[in-house]
């Protein structure tokens, strides 16, 4: 999760500033362990988590095209 | 990260938080860099959960128990100082040894740093706390002081 996240955002994330993250997550019912491998536990995002995702990112979306345009006119 | 470092930084945390996600979190430690950032990630995100999870409103008690008192930030902010500062001291052992160095470097001013801006934390809790639960305040004193005696040990025994 720590390399995919640099990867997307390029920043990398502590260990404790993730399982921060995903406690508050799992606390809004948004992920959900899955059954523990080995050591490790994947979580997976619910139906509620995909919801809300959606519409963050449907708002990031249009922010962004948005000042993109304004840019344009700059 | 060492096994045992990750195992003994994950004891930082609160209990339920330990035993909730406290396995595959040290599992998640001894795959990460033992790096001094991780370690302040780890043990700033410990003090966090304390903050978050252990706020009981004691100043509206009229009798405080100590677990409440030793949770305020005020009294929870010097000791983690402290413990951070004690972290800096052996990690720079582990990594440079015992010998003094010419100059002082990042971890002799991150020490400073930690050590010197607890006081006026202590001093606020001592201010707050001592006209209010004055025994609670000498234990919880008494405990913030021998954090601080620990992390000045080794910068005095070894003569840095």
């Amino acid at each position: 999760m720590i390399d995919d996240i640099e990867s997307l955002c390029g920043s990398r994330l502590g260990p404790g500033t993730l399982y921060g993250a995903i406690a508050r997550l799992e606390e809004q019912g948004w992920i959900e362990p899955l059954p523990p491998e080995d050591r490790r536990r994947p979580y997976r995002i619910t139906t509620e988590g995909v919801a809300v995702l959606q519409t963050k990112l449907a708002t990031l979306q249009r922010f962004a095209k948005t000042g993109l345009k304004r840019l344009e006119a700059l | 990260m060492k096994e045992r470092v990750a195992h003994w930084i994950t004891r930082l945390y609160p209990r339920l938080w330990r035993d909730r996600y406290g396995e595959e979190f040290e599992e998640l430690l001894t795959v990460q860099p033992g790096s001094l950032r991780n370690i302040f990630n780890v043990v700033w995100s410990a003090f966090r959960e304390h903050i978050a999870h252990g706020t009981v409103a004691a100043e509206n008690q009229l009798c405080p128990r100590f677990g409440s008192v030793v949770r305020m930030p005020s009294a929870a902010i010097p000791m983690m100082m402290s413990l951070s500062a004690f972290i800096v001291v052996l990690v720079h052992l582990a990594a440079s040894g015992i010998a003094r160095q010419a100059d002082e470097g990042a971890a002799a001013h991150i020490w400073q740093m930690l050590m010197a801006g607890q006081i006026p934390v202590l001093l606020f809790f001592a201010i707050k706390w001592l006209p209010k639960a004055p025994r609670l305040a000498l234990v919880v004193l008494a405990l913030q002081a021998a954090a601080i005696g620990a992390s000045m040990a080794p910068v005095f025994l070894l003569k840095w």
